[in-house]
Order: structure tokens, then C-alpha cells, then sequence
């Protein structure tokens, strides 16, 4: 047994009652196509209860790996998945990919959420960009959040799509695997661009987005800022204060300087992009 | 379904009323709403593939907490499997989150239409890809299947899905057919029973004054498609539950890309509540009956649906509209500014 395969059994038998833990056990230790139907028949014997997992163990086996909000089932099917015999990679890759072919949403999650600990991980680079192209929000999320798998693997132009459409979709971007230390140049001129549609729009740009300019400041962005500072909103101010307070850019200090209460509060510690995180996912 | 022009023409009519209860019922389409306040519904037969997401607005606001999408034919005949396969995918992933955002629960049945079973080549090879599915959760049962023209190809693959159905321990969605609906529906029936398949898991659909009788007696699940021109007016519904009770019966309004109307389960039960049918059955056949027969499939937890607490879409956080669970934000729809 792998240790990923050990750690996510542990979690399971924290959780599993023993009848879903005796199906688990019987199933897992199956031929491919018993694993294949037990992960598609996984919710008529496993419940959707939270689970409970020792993340220091796992994060130490697979950092960043957000899973503390799973439920049972899906736990269970990924770690099904982890039982498809991986010695031939054509064949691997072929019995991963008809689940992917045939999946329902619940499915898809589960199998986007594995992308870290599958086999093979260059092989799902194609997948993965799919499920950022998806329109259904809990697909999208299973990449998207908490999952290390596009930090580790995508391109740069891959990365900056996951990362904009979460932005045009008003979702979480803190909550991306690997955000400041992707960010990237390109990202940023975008992100410009993007707020200036925004506001051609009377349409608002979430402020933490803002974070990702920092070290890649030029003078389109630096009047943004200013723009920022003069929208009569606390959290684009605090954005804007932030990233003048980052950057070594020249003139973002002296713009800062025209707002000498909020240049206080950010000396004193006062603001954070924490404090600009929105947990909940949003749709508008 | 609604299949050829041949055969939208008007039901004969079954309502007697009084020229009083005439005018009542004009004047109830305009404000039919009043009449089902706090009822919910559960409209077992649907196409929501065909349908807008206004549609989705509009059942939502009706009463509609959950719908069960057949698979069904899609107007023009399939040319190859990878169009089924994105079909049933379709059915059990995209169509699923677009219903949940409008807080309406998704189920759905898999099966091989009637019709597409008379492309055998082609029928050979979904049969194929039908177990991946039938097992998939919120796959609540084997459907819609049966009789369209009743050739030897269609008794084959209906036989066959009997069979699959019986393995998996799924309700039957049996389309019963359009032409010589009496003797396909007698027939369906009789194979269902000859593959050793107990009535209660089979529902018969698009049953209607002539098909009931057998239907029930036989202790099947007798459902009603509420559909205008081709199948059942809600009139001629009233007077049948009046006649047979609310045991075993449900309606549904199997609305698609022909005319027909989504709001044909919250319609019906508004013409029940004026008729003077009583909660309690317009309650059995608008929603509880359907649950308890697809429910045999373990796929339904009423808890999905039941206590659906109203979404307040005002409500916001950090300055950002919070839609809980990827709720869809409601815009007026006679505003003439659109932002």
C-alpha cells in the first residue's frame, strides 16, 4: 500500500461505519472494471458524511491538498481510484479517461479533485484545463480550489485562465493553489484590462484581485491605483494601499502619500488581503 | 412526447361543466397561482434539454422542488453513439447544475427511446453504454422505453432493458404509443410482468381514459402527461382522479420541444383545488405518489427537496451578492434596462 493509500484509508476508517468500510475494502481490492463501477456506484453504499482527516499526515504526502471538506463518498471514490492498477500507463490512462467520459458532476468532481495523487500527472493536462472551461460551479471548484495539481503542471496561459475566470466569476481566487507565487506579468496587464471593461460597465472588480499586480506594476496600473484610491470604497482603498505599500514601482510611494490615513493604517498593520478575502462563492 | 404533425389535433373533450364553471376557468388562467400558495410539486417526466432557463424560473416559482428528465428522442435521429453518450452525460452533468440553479432537484431516467431502437446497429452498441449510467447516482430508474410503432426491433430492446432494470433494481418508466395506445399499453404491461418485473416498480405513462382501468387493476403506477392537443387535457385529469382516487396516479407535463407547458403539474392542481379535489389527492398525484415510486430505486432523499428554505438573494457580504449554493440571481423580467 502507498502512502497516500494508507493515509486516505486512515481518514476513512475515521469516518466509515463498518459495512461502508467492508464494501470499501472488498471493492478497492477488485479487478478494473468492479473499481470502475464501484466508483460509479460509490453514494448507493457510502454516505455524505464530513470526514475527518489528520491534514499534518497528508500535507507532509501531498502539500496543499485541501480535503478537509470532503464528504465520505468522495473521498471513497478517489481513493478507489487509486486502486487502478498503474503499471501500464496506456491502460491506466485509458480506464481513467472512460470515467472521465461517462462521469456525472459528482463524478467529475471526484476525478478532478485525484488529479494530484493520479499517476501519470502530465497526462491529465488536457483534463484539467477542461474543467476550467466547464460552466458547472462545482467542477470548476474541484480544480480551482484547494487543489495543487494546476500550481504544479500548468502552463502560464493554462494557470491565467484558471485565475481570470475566477476573477470574471466573482469566485475566490485565494483560494488557488499557488496564486502569489504564479503571478505573473501577463496576469497583471490582463487583470488592467479587465477592470477597465468592468468599469466602462458600472461594474465593480473584486479588490483582492489587486494582490496579483504588485511586482509587475507599469504606469496603466499605477493610475488604476490612483483610480482605486479615489472610488470612495474601503475596500478598493485598502487594495490600493496594499499594493503601494508592496511594490518597489517608483511613484507608488508618493501616491500613497496623497492618502496619508490610509498610508498610516497600512504602516501600522492595520490592513491585510485577508481582510479582502470573500469566503463565500458567489455567483453574479 | 408530441411526435407528427399528423397528430396534433384536438382532444375530444371531457368537460361537462356548466357554463358558470366555464368563465371560472378563463378567469383562473390569468391568476391560476392563488390556488396552489405553499403546495409543492414533483414533475416525474420533463425534458428540460428542450427548454429555456425561463422555464426553470418559471417552475421554480410555480412550486416545482424536483422533475425527473426521461431520455427520450431529440427530434432528429442520432447518427452515432457519441451523441447518446453526451446525451446521458448531459443528463446526469450539465442539465443537474443548471436545475440546482434554481434550487429545483435533478433526477433522471437512462434508457433507449422506442423509436431510436429500430436503428439496430446503432441500438446494439448503447445498449453497450447503458449499465455505465443506470448505476450513476440520481439515476432514478430505466427510461423512457417501450412501444412507439411496436416492431420486433422495439420488443427486443425493451425486453433487454427489462432485464437491465431487473439487475439494477430500478423503477420502469414504460411511453406507451401514440398509434394503438390501448393494445401497446396491455402489451408492455404483459412483457414487464413476463420478465418477472413487479407491477409496483413499473410506471406506465401517458395513460388516459381508455388505458387507466387495466393499468391500476393490475397494480401498476398509472402516470398522465398533461400535454395539449396530443395527450391528456387537465379537465379531462380532474374527472379521472374524481373517478379513480389519487392511489397510484401521477401526473406530469413530459413538456419538450413541442408545444406544451412546462407549469402543466402547478396548472392542474390549481383546476383540482377549484374543482374541489381534496389537498390530500391533489397532494398524492402532483407529488407524492412519484416519489414513492421512483424513490424504490434508493436514488431520492426527500431531504434534498423537501425543506427547501426560500434563498434570500439580497443579502450580501464584503459588498459581493452571496447565492448560496451557485444560485442563479433573479433579474426582472419587465424591466426594459437591461445591466
Amino acid at each position: 500500500m502507498t502512502s497516500i493509500q494508507h493515509i486516505l484509508l486512515s481518514a476513512i476508517e475515521a469516518t466509515a461505519n463498518e459495512k461502508e468500510l467492508e464494501w470499501v475494502k472488498t471493492k478497492s481490492n477488485s479487478d478494473v472494471k468492479a473499481i470502475q463501477i464501484a466508483f460509479v456506484s460509490a453514494p448507493r453504499f457510502i454516505r455524505k458524511v464530513a470526514i475527518r482527516i489528520d491534514e499534518k499526515v497528508l500535507h507532509e504526502a501531498v502539500p496543499d491538498w485541501q480535503i478537509e471538506e470532503w464528504t465520505l463518498e468522495r473521498l471513497v471514490r478517489v481513493y478507489l481510484l487509486l486502486h487502478i492498477p498503474s503499471d501500464q500507463s496506456e491502460e491506466y490512462v485509458k480506464n481513467i479517461e472512460t470515467l472521465f467520459d461517462t462521469a456525472e458532476i459528482n463524478e467529475l468532481v471526484a476525478l478532478y479533485s485525484a488529479l494530484p495523487v493520479l499517476s501519470y500527472p502530465e497526462k491529465w493536462l488536457f483534463r484539467a484545463t477542461e474543467a476550467v472551461r466547464s460552466n458547472m460551479g462545482v467542477v470548476f471548484d474541484a480544480i480551482g480550489f484547494g487543489n495543487p495539481y494546476p500550481f504544479l503542471h500548468f502552463s502560464e496561459l493554462a494557470w491565467n485562465q484558471l485565475v481570470l475566470k475566477c476573477i470574471f466569476n466573482d469566485k475566490p481566487i485565494h483560494l488557488i493553489v499557488g496564486l502569489e507565487k504564479r503571478a505573473n506579468r501577463k496576469l497583471a496587464e490582463t487583470l488592467s484590462d479587465f477592470a477597465h471593461e468592468r468599469w466602462a460597465a458600472d461594474r465593480k472588480v473584486p479588490a483582492q484581485v489587486w494582490r496579483l499586480v504588485t511586482n509587475f506594476m507599469n504606469d496603466t496600473i499605477l493610475a488604476d491605483l490612483d483610480k482605486l484610491f479615489q472610488s470612495n470604497d474601503i475596500q478598493n482603498q485598502t487594495a490600493a494601499a496594499l499594493v503601494c505599500s508592496e511594490t518597489t514601482f517608483p511613484g507608488a510611494e508618493s501616491l500613497l502619500e496623497n492618502y496619508p490615513q490610509l498610508r498610516a493604517s497600512v504602516q501600522k498593520g492595520q490592513l491585510s488581503w485577508k481582510q479582502l478575502e470573500v469566503h463565500q462563492l458567489c455567483y453574479v | 412526447m408530441c411526435n407528427k404533425h399528423s397528430e396534433i389535433q384536438q382532444n375530444p373533450s371531457h368537460f361537462e361543466g356548466s357554463a358558470e364553471e366555464k368563465v371560472t376557468a378563463q378567469h383562473v388562467q390569468a391568476n391560476f397561482m392563488d390556488y396552489i400558495k405553499d403546495m409543492k410539486f414533483f414533475d416525474p417526466h420533463i425534458h428540460m434539454t428542450s427548454r429555456t432557463t425561463d422555464d426553470y424560473q418559471a417552475l421554480a416559482d410555480a412550486g416545482v422542488v424536483a422533475i425527473i428528465e426521461p431520455a427520450f428522442w431529440l427530434g432528429q435521429p442520432r447518427t452515432g453513439l457519441a451523441t447518446f453518450k453526451d446525451y446521458f452525460s448531459s443528463l446526469v452533468g450539465w442539465e443537474r447544475f443548471r436545475s440546482s440553479q434554481f434550487g429545483i432537484k435533478h433526477y433522471c431516467t437512462i434508457g433507449l427511446n422506442s423509436r431510436e431502437a429500430n436503428n439496430e446497429p446503432l441500438a446494439e452498441q448503447v445498449m453497450e453504454i447503458l449499465p455505465l449510467y443506470l448505476y450513476k447516482e440520481g439515476v432514478v430508474g430505466v427510461g423512457e422505453i417501450g412501444f412507439d410503432d411496436q416492431t420486433p426491433a422495439e420488443e427486443k430492446y425493451y425486453r433487454w432493458q427489462l432485464d437491465l432494470a431487473k439487475e439494477a433494481n430500478l423503477p420502469v418508466q414504460v411511453h406507451t404509443p401514440h398509434r394503438d395506445k390501448r393494445k401497446g399499453t396491455e402489451r408492455s404491461m404483459a412483457i414487464a410482468l413476463e420478465h418477472g418485473i413487479a407491477p409496483n416498480m413499473v410506471i406506465i405513462d401517458h395513460n388516459n381514459e381508455e388505458t387507466v382501468k387495466s393499468v391500476l387493476d393490475q397494480g401498476f403506477y398509472a402516470a398522465f402527461t398533461i400535454y395539449p392537443f396530443t395527450k391528456m387535457g387537465n379537465e379531462r385529469m380532474v374527472e379521472i382522479v374524481k373517478q379513480y382516487g389519487s392511489e397510484r396516479i401521477m401526473i406530469n407535463s413530459a413538456a419538450d420541444w413541442g408545444i406544451s407547458d412546462p407549469l402543466a403539474v402547478a396548472k392542474t392542481a390549481a383546476l383540482m383545488k377549484m374543482k374541489g379535489i381534496s389537498d390530500h389527492d391533489i397532494k398524492m398525484v402532483t407529488y407524492q405518489n412519484a416519489i414513492d415510486a421512483f424513490a424504490q430505486s434508493g436514488q431520492i432523499n426527500v431531504e434534498d427537496f423537501e425543506n427547501n428554505t426560500v434563498i434570500d438573494q439580497s443579502k450580501t457580504f464584503n459588498g459581493n451578492t452571496i447565492l448560496r449554493g451557485g444560485q442563479q440571481p433573479r433579474i426582472d423580467k419587465n424591466a426594459i434596462v437591461i445591466r
